[in-house]
């Protein structure tokens, strides 16, 4: 029955062995280990889409959770590991296999003739392995480990061309800002479990368990707002949310597929997921959501505008993840689970697809920089339409992915701010500012790539089969992903009831309790805030596709148009002498400042760190620590030196060398009584025999 | 006839023996005073027999003399095949000479 679901542990150990394979081997096949990374990738695909087709088909699934005990913690306590697989997770395995197998088939190509490339395959590999432990996770330190080997991968990526120092700092950038977030991730997952322990249940980190608990009230106030507050500092770092975003533009540093599979399925989206995995936990405090909300938009704004001044291309991609994953916090923020993972997966596909496209043309011109570019629509022409349809989802044309997936979380806005939440109405109109700006950023750099003349010093040409053919699935994706879950869906079969696991479908905001429909009664919102579209405020129905929006649907084409219009007027005939996204004057300024972060962080946080912290560390190591573990040496060495001495020299040796000196002794005395004269042995013998006599003699 | 006359005799004889095993040198006069010990032996043997079991049909006392004797005599054989070998060997029948299995 449940066959494909039970073999899920399989989509993540496929990838570790391909990664030990390659590591081990892979130097010496023809592919040099690519073919094993592509072959373990297809089968864990298969795997995916087993799944997948599994838990779709059954309309909600049911989660399937198995689960082995690895270490007991004390006191009766024990942590698992285990896999959890719902259409949640079916979802991701889905998107992180396909991205990842069209990522190792693309840098087949890519990479070839790269020194390392074997490596880069191993890394690869481990990379999904490592996001996939965090995916199957039945418990939140399970998916602390996935979560931090992710971190590691990441920053063996990005540093891959570790030759240049500048990529060296990029990866160090990357792994110490994550770690910061991490941190409280760590201490928030902690916060929890220690909440669990009070409700007596022997596996404390279990995410079921915290999620039925939180809803049935079992978790004090205070637990839920610091240890969520505390895991969504951890999502901050690792989804690149405002202030601490910073590392992601630089992790472009890295090779482009690589990008790709960072800011499309394997890194980025980990603090979504697990935002999505506790959506039951959070939506128990009006606090928690609302700090979601307010990051969400202050990204998913200010990361956007940053991408209109970039002239590297990579760049303007990584802005816009950076503004993309705003939306799917925010929508978090406001009741939009399903709005906010629907958007992570079409996301996943349509900025995959834009790395990808932004690599191939990368790898024709072989420069970074848009002012290189121009004109590559009639060299590339299937780079040019994968990425034009790549644009046009991430910009939210109308039946594209995108547009159904970011349409939804601007509606979860509306319905939010129905609800009397300030942050609603934040969500939505912001939101469509954003999508404004990411209109006018996309057109720009598909003006400034595709139309005009050729400014690169190169003659480009389309790239090969392995990286265009990646390009046209995920551009097939990008469009076909968004009707999972658009008003042409089948009202039982939809990505809705795909990823709505039961806890979320009862998922409740207890905050709502003064309620605003009928009478006062106990409003139970359903997680998907569409339906409450759908029903025109009715809060009784939870499930439903999407209905047409016809004002927000004009408003989007209106923005639309203008955006391209505008990009039109100024990039249309190439590159202008003065981009007039850098004309703006102070506005400017502060945009290619990048708000400053970077320059308060390198003045207020690595300058201190550097100069005065690692001086006293510095201090504390080579005088304090160092002294200390001189000493402890110096003294075992006197006491060792004193033990041979006295106990091994004296005792031990004496004692041995008397029992032979004494035996040698005793033995020059003794063998004096083998004379070997017959006669004097016939005397003692006698003697001995008149000896004997008395002695029985005297017995009687 | 009293048992103390041949008992005496027999104790003297016995004592004379172990006096020439244990002191003298000439190894012949060592193995003559083995042989004295043993008709020593015989002695009481015979006494007993005649005076304390006189009708005994076995006669086992002197049954066991005889085969002292003969035992006395291949022994007498064997010592002195060894006597001779040593006589050959270092030119010396003392006893003192033949002290090869000491230390």
């Amino acid at each position: 029955m449940n066959s494909w679901v039970e073999l899920a542990w399989l989509v993540p150990v496929l990838p570790l062995a391909s990664a030990v394979a390659i590591a081990s081997f892979g130097k010496n096949l023809p592919g040099k280990g690519s073919e094993i990374g592509v072959l373990t990738l297809v089968a864990a695909f298969v795997v995916s889409i087993g799944i997948a087709w599994e838990t779709f088909s059954a309309g909600t699934p049911e989660p399937f959770e198995r689960a082995v005990d690895w270490s007991p913690l004390g006191g009766g306590f024990v942590f698992e590991l285990g896999m959890l697989v719902d259409g949640l997770t079916a979802m991701m395995f889905l998107l992180v296999t396909t991205v990842s197998l069209m990522v190792h088939i693309y840098s087949r190509e890519y990479m070839k003739g790269e020194p390392r490339f074997t490596y880069f395959y191993a890394m690869l590999s481990l990379f999904t392995f490592s996001m996939l432990v965090l995916v199957i996770s039945n418990n939140t330190l399970q998916a602390v480990i996935g979560w931090e080997l992710v971190g590691l991968c990441s920053y063996l990526l990005i540093g891959f061309y570790w030759e240049e120092k500048s990529n060296q700092d990029a990866a160090n950038k990357a792994f110490l800002t994550t770690k910061f977030g991490d941190v409280g991730l760590v201490v928030g997952v902690i916060v929890l479990s220690a909440g669990m322990f009070g409700t007596g249940t022997s596996t404390p980190f279990n995410i079921q368990e915290t999620n039925a608990a939180a809803m049935a009230g079992e978790l004090s106030t205070g637990t839920i707002v610091l240890g969520m507050l505390l895991i969504f500092l951890g999502c901050v770092s690792k989804s690149g949310q405002m202030p601490l975003h910073v590392w992601l533009p630089d992790a472009m540093a890295g090779p482009t597929p690589v990008s790709a599979l960072i800011h499309a399925a394997t890194m980025v989206t980990a603090g979504i997921f697990l935002l999505a995995r506790l959506f039951p936990v959070l939506a128990q405090s009006a606090t928690v959501m609302a700090v979601i909300a307010i990051v969400g938009v202050i990204t998913l704004f200010f990361g956007g505008l940053l991408a209109l001044v970039q002239d590297d291309l990579k760049k303007v991609l990584a802005y816009s993840t950076v503004s993309q994953l705003g939306y799917m916090i925010a929508a978090i923020g406001v009741g939009g689970y399903t709005a906010s993972i629907f958007h992570l997966f079409t996301h996943g596909f349509f900025k995959a697809l834009l790395f990808l496209g932004a690599g191939s043309l990368i790898h024709a011109v072989h420069s970074n920089n848009m002012s290189d570019m121009g004109g590559m629509r009639r060299a590339m022409p299937h780079t040019f339409w994968t990425f034009i349809v790549g644009s046009l989802a991430l910009a939210g044309f109308p039946l594209t992915a995108g547009f159904f997936s970011k349409d939804e979380i601007l509606i979860a806005g509306d319905l939010w701010a129905g609800q009397g939440f300030a942050t609603g109405s934040l969500v939505y109109w912001v939101g469509l500012a954003a999508a404004f700006v990411t209109t006018f950023y996309m057109a720009r750099a598909c003006f400034l790539i595709f139309a005009g003349e050729n400014r690169s010093h190169h003659a480009p040409h389309e790239s090969g089969p392995q990286m265009v053919g990646p390009l046209m699935l995920l551009a097939v994706l990008s469009i076909a992903s968004g009707y999972l879950l658009s008003p042409f869906s089948s009202q039982e079969f939809n990505f809705e009831n795909w990823t709505a696991t039961p806890f979320v479908e009862d998922a409740t905001y207890p905050f709502l309790d003064a309620g605003t429909a009928a009478g006062g009664d106990t409003v139970v919102a359903a997680a998907s805030s569409l339906t409450l579209a759908a029903e025109g405020g009715e809060f009784s129905i939870l499930h439903g596709v999407p209905t047409w929006h016809p004002d927000l649907l004009a408003i989007v084409l209106a923005l639309f148009s203008i955006a391209v219009f505008l990009a039109w007027r100024f990039y249309g005939k190439g590159l202008p002498e003065r981009d007039p996204t850098l004309q703006m004057g102070a506005f400017s300024r502060v945009l290619v400042a990048k708000y400053g972060f970077d320059d308060f962080g390198y003045r207020f946080v690595v300058v201190p760190v550097r100069d005065t912290f690692a001086k006293w560390a510095s201090w504390s190591s080579n005088v304090v620590l160092d002294g200390i573990v001189a000493s402890v040496g110096r003294g075992t060495k006197t006491a060792a030196m004193t033990t041979y001495r006295v106990l091994d020299q004296r005792v031990i040796d004496g004692g041995v060398n008397g029992a032979a000196f004494s035996a040698a002794w005793w033995s020059n005395r003794l063998k004096r009584i083998q004379s070997g004269d017959v006669q004097r042995y016939a005397g003692a013998l006698v003697a001995g025999t008149i000896v004997l006599i008395l002695a029985f003699a005297a017995a009687r | 006839m009293s048992l103390t006359g041949p008992l005496l005799l027999a104790t003297f004889l016995f004592c004379v023996g172990v006096y020439g095993v244990i002191a003298r040198r000439n190894a012949v006069l060592v193995l003559m005073s083995i042989e004295l010990m043993l008709i020593s032996v015989n002695i009481n043997l015979v006494a007993f027999q005649n005076l304390l079991f006189p009708t005994e049909v076995a006669v086992s006392g002197h049954l066991f003399a005889l085969f002292i004797v003969g035992v006395a005599a291949a022994e007498a054989g064997v010592g002195l095949a060894i006597i001779f070998n040593m006589f050959r060997n270092r030119a010396s029948v003392n006893v003192d000479d033949v002290d090869l299995m000491r230390w």
